[in-house]
Parts: structure tokens; sequence; C-alpha cells
């Protein structure tokens, strides 16, 4: 059997990076009206490769072919032109503009007048034929993420694409959402002969999802096979080039004393609504109490006014018998809350400051890092290499920005910075979000670690099986309220799943 | 840009070099230079020796060069004004009203003393001129940290706030000093009182001593945000807010201290010009001109990045460009505002250079059959 004519073919493709190789020599295959997964961890070098594909980037070396002619693209322009769109990891849209306004803004017929009628019939015919049922009236700011995702996905199809490149589409996706989006572009391939690139670090995407697979590990394709072929065990071993033990939580320790009180704590959201609406709970040194919940249900709430924030709305947070309710974020940081927000690169780190300088965040006020107003600068710097070493970060040196890391290696020395202050309680809020397999288990672990030190932990996730396997208690939250709180022999995942979609303890529990 | 079988592109420029910054800011200058000359075509002489009389003006004649000194040294507070509520992600538009604030305020003293006109001052002249300098601090300070509260509390828009504080202060200024006002000199020409002699701020070779302190606030700013958990609290609000709250930084209390800081070094600009500088000791009539210029401060200020030490040669070379090419102007029969062309054909050249110094030119040659499918598949290029 003579493999079909590949529709985008990569030869060859190289990129440097000032230190790192991306790309090494990468070759890609992708066949017209297939979904192509490429799948490897944080730093893989998928976005490059795709970025390239794209003509965001440019490569250093190699060659790309599209039906059989070399192709070279110099922006996004001649990609689109060509026939290929990209739907990115975040979200490109004007959030104050309709959905319609979104998907002319951009292409060729949309300079100079704007006839928004006929572009509105044009877009209309294009959602009849791929069968998308799309407000396009609506403000962007009104859509879920979900529906976002449809609005560029439109907008490339608008603009005439045939391979539709999508970026960790599923990362901000609820569980429907993505059902929803995978059969979708199911239903694109079958019906209309798209083409699907898709790039994540999500076996299950994969193998749900694809056809055939690339994997990528440290810029070189480790593995190219039909998905069919493929076991998630097989793909991993590709991914991180060797086993990984996830390690499960050990329950030989006893806990120790009471280290955290909260009582009917409440909370506004940005928008004034009551998003966190009385949670009560106590936490002893070393457990882990994990928050389960589908975002917007009042975990960031819950996170920050335990950090102090967000002030509380009602109730009484007390911490080692002492009222910590009123006390600023610094406070609670002298006091020994450690808090890993969700947004690591928006919140918890600052782009354009050296890795030394990320570390003083969390450390400017420390005695033993300043005298008389100075930073101890030698110290500091001390402290990150043996955070970086200790915490297996990868990165050139420690005065390279924030922003050359991955994502990755940057929560990784978030998580090193936080526990380097031996946290008697520590707040971690989507800790192994957009992580890769080897990332995330190092950050379970390092939780367990700070469990075992004797560190009360809240883990606020929506991951099921990371919550269950972490936690001694679980709180199921729904609509800013918990359902209950479980002891972990008593959580199992039909129960607490139930009780994030708002069922009520005794109808969850009879399931 | 294609040329025949090659392209240009710019690419990013990811490690600087300390050298790149020296290198692109001398390009920017000759370029600045070389563009300008299309200002002096009417001039009898070429545009060489036009630029001789600038430069030797400005750096080599005894009075030019005192001259370009004292507007260096005016600049550059006006600078340190803009720059550090620049570092907290704060813009401070006000430099003009802070410093007739400063102004005022060091007039105010010898006033209220009653030291203008008496022969014998309550106070020694060393301790009044002393107050005046405080004065002038505190008043520009007040101004800046009035903006700094609105901007802190309320979350009103400091750049709205010290421009319209502009406007109130230069008002004011002409209230005082014009028409019966209680600064008015006694020829009543529009101008404030002048200072008796005794309270003239002492010179060092001509040099009021306003340049030490800009010359060590200079270091003071460079080690505060580099060396100090202060300096470094005002960069993470400034690089990032969420992630400076997050790490325990207080917006509100940086915020005000900026811009008290900020408008305090404006006022000393303000005293600088008005009482400090031989042959001025007064608030002129023409005072609106000397605020403007202390915009030249915000462009100096980001031109030096954030730099105070790196910002010291650039208000040298404003303050003696702007001045030999006023002089350039009157010896060569030039048309008027050649001095303010100059300056901004250099921010011009500046702002460019950053382009260069952040990016860099790669000359590559086109594969050929991109070459001709490129052709083909791009209607425009």
């Amino acid at each position: 059997m003579t493999a079909p004519e590949p529709l985008l073919a990569a030869r060859g493709i190289s990129k440097r990076f000032p230190g790192v190789v991306a790309l090494d020599h990468v070759d890609l295959d992708v066949r017209a009206g297939e979904v192509h997964a490429i799948l490897g961890q944080n730093g893989a070098g998928k976005t490059t490769l795709m970025n390239i594909l794209f003509g965001l980037v440019q490569p250093d070396e190699g060659t790309l072919t599209l039906d059989g002619r070399r192709v070279r693209f110099r922006s996004p322009h001649d990609a689109l032109a060509q026939g290929i769109g990209m739907v990115h990891q975040t979200r490109r849209l004007v959030s104050a503009h309709t959905v319609l306004e979104n998907i002319v803004l951009g292409h060729p017929r949309a300079r100079g007048f704007l006839n928004l009628r006929r572009a509105r019939a044009d877009v209309e015919t294009l959602c009849n034929r791929y069968g998308f049922r799309v407000d396009l009236g609506a403000r962007v700011w009104q859509l879920s993420e979900g529906g976002r995702q449809w609005v560029e996905i439109l907008k490339a199809l608008y603009r005439g694409a045939r391979i539709l490149i999508l970026d960790e589409p599923t990362s901000v996706l609820t569980p429907p959402e993505v059902r929803t989006l995978l059969a979708g572009l199911q239903a694109l391939v079958r019906d209309q002969g798209v083409t699907v690139l898709l790039v994540t670090h999500k076996l299950p995407i994969v193998m749900t999802a694809s056809r055939r697979v690339t994997v990528l590990r440290s810029g070189r394709v480790v593995a190219r096979l039909p998905t069919a072929e493929a076991t998630e065990e097989v793909l991993i071993q590709h991914m991180i080039g060797r086993d990984v033990a996830f390690r499960s939580v050990g329950r030989s320790h006893t806990a120790g004393r009471p280290l955290l009180e909260v009582e009917h704590l409440a909370a506004f959201n940005d928008k004034g609504l009551l998003a966190l609406r009385g949670v009560t709970f106590g936490l002893r040194e070393g457990e882990v109490l994990g928050v389960a919940g589908v975002t917007g249900n009042g975990q960031e709430e819950l996170a920050q006014v335990l950090a102090g924030l967000r002030p509380a709305a009602g109730g009484r947070l007390r911490l080692d018998g002492l009222d910590v309710t009123h006390l600023s974020p610094l406070d609670r940081w002298r006091l020994g809350v450690g808090y890993i927000p969700a947004e690591r690169a928006e919140v918890a780190s600052i782009a354009a400051f050296s890795l030394v300088e990320n570390t003083t965040l969390n450390y400017h006020f420390d005695p033993a890092y300043t005298r008389r107003g100075l930073l101890d600068d030698t110290g500091l710097a001390q402290l990150t290499q043996r955070i970086l070493s200790a915490y297996n970060v990868k990165a050139p040196h420690e005065y390279v920005r924030a922003q050359h890391l991955s994502g990755g290696n940057l929560q990784k020395l978030i998580l090193g910075r936080v526990l380097s202050r031996h946290p008697r309680l520590l707040i971690a809020h989507l800790p192994t979000q957009g992580l890769d397999v080897e990332a995330t288990a190092f950050v379970r672990s390092t939780l367990l670690d700070a469990r075992a030190s004797g560190a009360a932990v809240v883990l606020i996730s929506e991951d099921l099986d990371e919550i269950l396997s972490l936690s001694d208690w679980v709180a199921p939250i729904y609509e800013g309220r918990f359902g209950a709180v479980l002891p972990h022999d008593e959580a199992d995942a039909e129960t607490v799943g139930a009780m994030m979609a708002g069922l009520p303890m005794r109808e969850a529990g009879a399931r | 840009m294609r040329l025949g079988r090659h392209e240009i592109t710019l690419d990013p420029r990811p490690t600087l070099r300390p050298i790149y910054t020296v290198l692109t800011a001398v390009v920017a200058i000759v370029v600045a230079l070389a563009l300008s000359s299309v200002l002096f075509l009417s001039a009898e002489t070429g545009p060489f020796s036009a630029y001789r009389i600038v430069f030797s003006y400005a750096f080599f004649n005894p009075r030019g060069f005192l001259a370009t000194t004292h507007r260096a040294i005016y600049l550059l507070f006006a600078t340190y004004a803009f720059l550090v509520p620049l570092r907290a992600g704060l813009w401070n538009i006000g430099l003009p009203g802070q410093v007739f604030a400063g102004a005022l305020a060091s007039f105010a003293v010898p006033l209220a003393l009653r030291a203008a006109e008496s022969p014998t001052p309550a106070l020694p002249p060393v301790l009044i001129i002393g107050l005046m300098v405080a004065a002038a601090a505190a008043a520009g300070g007040v101004l800046g940290g009035f903006a700094g509260i609105l901007r802190a509390r309320l979350q009103v828009n400091e750049i709205l706030v010290t421009m319209m504080l502009n406007s109130i202060l230069f008002w004011l200024v002409s209230y005082m000093i014009k028409e019966g006002g209680v600064f008015m000199g006694a020829t009543a020409e529009g101008e404030s009182f002048s200072l008796p002699p005794s309270l003239y701020a002492p010179l060092l070779r001509g040099v009021p001593f306003t340049a030490v302190l800009a010359l060590l606030a200079a270091v003071f700013l460079d080690l505060l945000f580099a060396k100090t958990a202060l300096g470094y609290r005002i960069r993470a609000l400034g690089e990032n807010p969420a992630a400076a709250r997050y790490g325990g930084i207080i917006p509100v209390t940086l915020s005000l201290m900026v811009f008290l800081l900020g408008g305090a070094f404006a006022g000393l600009a303000g005293y600088h010009y008005f009482a400090a500088l031989p042959g001025v000791y007064k608030i002129p009539g023409n005072y609106g001109y000397y605020g403007d210029l202390a915009f030249y401060g915000i462009i100096s200020a980001l031109i030096a990045r954030g730099s105070s030490l790196g910002a010291v040669p650039i208000a040298v070379l404003f303050a003696g460009l702007s001045l030999g090419a006023r002089f350039a102007q009157g010896a060569l029969h030039l048309p008027f505002g050649v001095d303010y062309a100059l300056l901004g054909l250099l921010m011009m050249t500046f702002v460019g250079s950053q382009v260069v110094y952040n990016f860099r030119l790669a000359w590559r040659r086109v594969p050929s059959e991109a070459a001709s499918s490129m052709t083909t598949g791009m209607p425009e290029a």
C-alpha cells in the first residue's frame, strides 16, 4: 500500500531561538481530509511548528509543500491566501463587537466600505453549509469560551481555510464543550473535506478525535502513526521518553492539629455578584482539601479571599486561631499563607522580570533577604538557583526573563518559590492546568510533599482524578457553595461529579 | 521587502548588548543632524559650518556651555519627575504645573519672611535658600501627590488630572505676578519681584548648586530602582499590577509615593530655573516657555529607558542643541523655530532607533522554487 500524496508537507524544518533549538529537522505529512494530531509536552515545539505553517514564524531551514507545490509563507496573510487558517490557544476576538463583525474583520473584502448586509448573507450561507448555529448579532463577550472558539473557526472558514490549525483547542473548554467541538470537527472533516491539525497534549483528545498522530519531543519527531494502532501508554512513552509512575497518596500519616477554620465565607466577583455564597470548612496541618468544580462556580473568589486579594463579603477566616479575615495579602504571606494563582503568566509572575526578580516577588518583604531596605541580590540569586535545581526548572540561567520559560517550567518556578517559604497554608488554584504529563506529575507529587511536611493544602481543580488522588477531603463546589465536605473514603467520582453539576448530596449519593 | 532573489525582513532582536544602546543613540543623533541640514539650506554657509556654529556655541563657547549646563539641569529634574511615576506604570504629564508650583513656593518663602525688601533678613540667607528649595520640592510634590492620591484612591486617570493642573497653575502664576498680584515686581512689567542678591543660589564655576542635586539624584534613582525593596516594588507595580498585588505590594501607597517624589523633582526644576540661575532670579513674563520645555523630560526619560544616569547625556544633548540652534538662528539669519525643528527631528530619530534596537534586519536568499510560487500565490506584495 502506497501512502497517498500529502496535502501539506514539511521537510527538514528547523528553528532556533536564542539558547534553544525549538525544532530540529522536523518532517510532517498531513493528508487531505484527516484530523491529524500533533502531540507533545510543553516546550516540545508544537506551537512553533504550527506558527511556521501559518507564516507567523520563519523557519531557519526546511521547506513546505502544499498540493505538491513549494510554498513559502512570510506572514499569516500568505498562509490564509493559500487556504490555511489557525485558531490560537488564546482568543483573538474583539469582545465588544458582534460575532459577524469579528468574522469579517481582516477579510480582504472588508477593506474600505464595509457591506455588513452582504457579509451577513455570506456568513449565513457558510453556517448553513457547515451546519453551525451561531447568533451572528451576539456580542462576543456574551458568548461562552466554546462559543468564541466556534467564532474563530468560522472566521477561518470564511477566509477560505481548507486546512484548519487548532492550537490546544480544549484547554479552556468545559467537558460538554469539548465533546461539541470534537463532534463538530469530525463533521467538518467528513462532510466538507476540511483538513484539521489538532495540537494538544491531552491523550484522550488524540485517541477519540484524530486519525493519525505525530509526536514531538524536544523539537524532534519521535513517532508518526495511525491513531488506531496507538495506545495511550505507547503515546505517553513517546511523549516523555520513559515511563512516568504516578505517585498515589500515602495515607499512613496522621493529620496534625487544626490550622484553618473557615465559617460562612462569602465574596463578590468582579461584576458585583455574590459568587462565593458561604462556605464552611476546617483543615488540619498535613491535610489536603480538594475543591472540585467547573470553572466559574466561585473557585477564583474562594482562592482570592483566602489569599487576601479579595475582601470577604461575609463570614470569618481563622488561621491557627487568629482571625485573619481582614488582613492584607502581605500580612498573610508573613503568617505563612502561600498562594499559587491559576494565572501563572498574568498574576503569579512578571514576564519582563528575570527569574531572580520573580523569586523576589515572594521575598521583597522578608527580613532574611532585605537589609535596611536594600535587597540581598546575592542571596536571592542563590535562592533562585536552589529553586531551579530542586524543582527541575529548565532555564539557561537565573537572569533570563520569565517570558522565555515554557508554561510548565514557569509553574515549577512559581511552585518552588512559594514552597521555599514553607507555607503553613498552601492555596493551589488549577496548579496543573495546561501542563504536560511530566510536569503535572511533578507538581502533584510536590503538593503531596508539602502535605507530608505539615502544610494544609487547599487544592482547587477541575480535574476530578487529580482531586480524588490527592485529597483527604473533597468539597464539590457549585454556584458558590460546597455541596458537602466528604472524607476521601466516601468521595467517589460519581457522587462528586453529580454534586459538581449541582445535585444535592442525597440525590448524588443515591446514584 | 524583496530585492530580486533576496529579501530583507525585520526579526526581533532577542539579546541586547549594552554597546547597541550607545551605538543606536549615536546613529540616531547623526541621522537627525543629517536630516536637519535641510533647515540650514537658506543660510549663506553650508550645513557643516552651520553645525560648527551650533556645536561650538553649545559645548565650546564658555557662555554657551554655561547656558547648556543650566538648561540640562532643568531638563534632568523634569526627566526624573516623569521617570519615577513611569517606573510604577503611571504617566506624569503635569511637569509644567509642578514646575510652576515649585517656582511660586520658592518665591513665597522670601515674601513670607519679608526678606525681599528688608536689607536685614530675619534668618541667615543660607537657611532661607534651604527653605526655598524645600518649599519648591514640597509644592511640586503636593501637586503631584494630589494626582497620585486621586489615582490611587479613586482610579481617576492621572494623565487628565495632571494636564488640567498644568492649566490651573499656569493661570495661578499669571494671577500672582501680573496686574497687582502678590508676587508682582516693583516695575509692574508682568514679572515677579526679583530676589535680593543675598538669596542668589551659591555658584560653583558659574553653575548653581542645583547641579550637584541633579547628579546625586541620578545616582540615587538608579540605585533606588536597582537595589532597594522599595524600588523593586515600584517596578513590579509598573510591569504587572496584578502580580504586584499578588506579591503583597500595596498599590495605593506606592502610587502616591511616586507622584510625591516625581512632583518634588519638578518643583526643584522650578526652583532651579527661576530662583537659582544667574541673570534670572525672578519669574519672567514668558514663564510658560520654560514650563513647556519641561515636556522634553518625558522624551529623555523614555529614550533613557527609565535610567536616570542614562538620561544625563540625553538631557545635555537636548539642552545644547536647542540653545546652539537658537544661537545659529540668530547668527545665520535662519527662519524662526530652527531649534524646535532640530529637537523634533532628534526625537523622531530616537524613537525610530528603538526599532533598530529591538529588531535586526535579516538578509536572506529566497529559494528559487518558493520565489516562483510566491509570485503566483500572492496578489499583493
